[in-house]
């Protein structure tokens, strides 16, 4: 990564979240909230990749993450 | 069977005109539409191919006969026959055909009317039919002809080809066209097709996101099926879907007998409907733009925001894709997709859980305490791993450092949760 790169845009994160649940969010959320999606997304690629080996393709496919995003979403539920 | 039918010659038309249809209808009918699509411009579908093939070749074993046919009419004609050539033979001077009367009674008579293929075969299959049937000679002879006349007409027009037009204008172009194209499977047949049409927004529905039932979860299931059909809006999307499951199980069994079969309506309704809930809803965003780039979406909340960037995404999941042991993976640009849309339905169930922490706290901020609760409850954390450690852990370290500078505070603060409750978020952009 670019060390100039932005990491993720916060502004966008922010209204993410306040879009979503209509609430004001305070100062700092967006970084838990980006370490969550940080988590989330390594849940998802890591169920993915072994999806998608035991179905003996070679890269992450489609299909194997649609396949696993129920299971990761329902576990990253609240 | 085609070689039975190669050896009772009698029997060879009636099976050519009864058999290529059916086949063609079987194979028509599990892939329906694409697969006819090509068939109705080229008439080059492989089906198609193989049926027009295999009549050639019976058509031309038909007009020429070889040496095990004829070998097999000896041998049939060793028992029966012998009273029915007498027969004809006693016909024969009263009726005017003297070629039918002797042609059949010696083979060589066969091999000396060979070149001349076109009459040869109207007595041919006659006197076939007189040999074989001798009962109903007549009416097969007839049925024979009519057949034959069938087979040639519908081999031109094919009337099933008739009929795949429609389905492949009333499935194919409008919905599968749009709710099948982030998938992209260009080339598969209507079943792998519809079984991964329902394959994907069955599960988010019913099993796993109606069970943990937050309060907001009813209205959390339309919006996952929006997402997954990105052009349509929410309750005239269930219908739409509804519809689709409908047809999709009708039509490939009953193509003529399902109600809304009819050209014009099936053509033009779904393709109105679609588009009229494009302008209605959301005017800005159709498929191809959503892909390019998302546009903005809308919450239940009715809130307009934009998902994350692709860039962000498509980092972190090439990131995560190399730890979780796929080496040098690429993400396809369907696969980011997919991602994205895994990331969109990340962030709304964020955003309601969060909603509802703040809530139960009687908070209208969504507060850092709260962050900490959900990640708890997802399991994140415990007693022995602080937010922090998560994030030194998880986050890459450059990006870590990264987000250490700006924002110091949180990835301490957490833990002591002393900070001021009443903080708005007037401040924007920090990086």
């Amino acid at each position: 990564m670019a060390p100039g790169q932005k990491l993720y845009p916060r502004a966008t994160v922010r209204k993410i979240v306040k879009a979503h649940s209509k609430c004001n969010v305070s100062k700092n959320v967006d970084v838990m909230v980006f370490l969550d999606y940080v988590l989330f997304m390594q849940s998802l690629m890591k169920e993915a990749a072994i999806d998608s080996k035991q179905a003996g393709e070679r890269g992450v496919s489609a299909k194997s993450i649609k396949k696993v995003t129920a299971d990761t979403l329902a576990k990253f539920k609240g | 069977m085609a070689s039975n039918a190669d050896r009772a010659p009698p029997s060879t038309p009636g099976a050519a005109v009864a058999r290529t249809p059916n086949r063609r209808a079987q194979s028509a009918d599990p892939n329906s539409a694409r697969q006819s699509a090509s068939a109705r411009r080229g008439g080059a579908t492989p089906h198609g191919r193989a049926a027009f093939a295999a009549l050639q070749k019976r058509r031309t074993a038909l007009f020429t006969p070889g040496k095990e046919r004829r070998r097999s009419i000896r041998d049939q004609r060793e028992t029966p026959r012998d009273p029915l050539r007498a027969l004809s033979r006693l016909l024969a001077p009263s009726s005017q055909a003297i070629h039918s009367s002797s042609s059949p009674s010696d083979p060589g008579a066969n091999n000396s009317s060979l070149p001349a293929v076109a009459e040869e075969d109207e007595t041919h299959n006659f006197d076939d039919d007189s040999d074989d049937f001798m009962i109903e000679r007549p009416r097969l002879s007839l049925n024979l002809r009519e057949d034959d006349d069938d087979e040639y007409s519908e081999l031109k027009p094919p009337r099933l080809s008739g009929l795949e037009d429609y389905t492949a204008q009333s499935i194919e172009l409008p919905r599968r066209a749009i709710s099948e194209l982030p998938p992209g499977r260009p080339s598969l047949g209507s079943v792998g097709r519809e079984s991964d049409y329902h394959e994907f927004p069955d599960p988010p529905d019913e099993s796993t996101f109606a069970m943990p039932a937050v309060e907001s979860s009813p209205a959390r299931e339309p919006m996952f099926l929006e997402d997954s059909e990105p052009m349509v809006g929410m309750e005239d999307e269930m219908e739409m879907e509804d519809e689709n499951e409908n047809e999709n199980e009708n039509e490939p069994f009953g193509l003529m007998d399902s109600d809304n079969d009819s050209p014009g309506p099936a053509d033009r309704q779904p393709e109105d409907t679609m588009l009229s809930l494009v302008t209605d809803q959301r005017v800005q965003s159709p498929q191809n733009a959503r892909r390019k780039k998302p546009g903005k979406k809308i919450s239940k909340h009715g809130i307009e925001y934009k998902s994350l960037p692709q860039g962000v995404v498509k980092r972190l999941a090439t990131t995560f894709a190399k730890t979780a042991g796929m080496g040098k993976a690429k993400i396809s640009p369907d696969t980011l997709d997919a991602i994205m849309q895994a990331t969109d339905w990340f962030m709304e169930q964020l955003g309601d859980d969060l909603q509802a922490y703040a809530k139960h706290a009687g908070r209208k901020t969504i507060d850092e305490s709260d962050m900490i609760t959900l990640m708890r409850r997802q399991r994140q954390t415990n007693s022995s791993t602080t937010p922090f450690a998560l994030a030194q852990r998880h986050l890459p370290r450059e990006l870590l450092q990264e987000l250490r500078m700006p924002v110091p505070a949180p990835i301490k603060g957490p833990r002591k949760k002393a900070q001021n409750d009443a903080r708005e978020d007037g401040e924007d952009d920090v990086t």
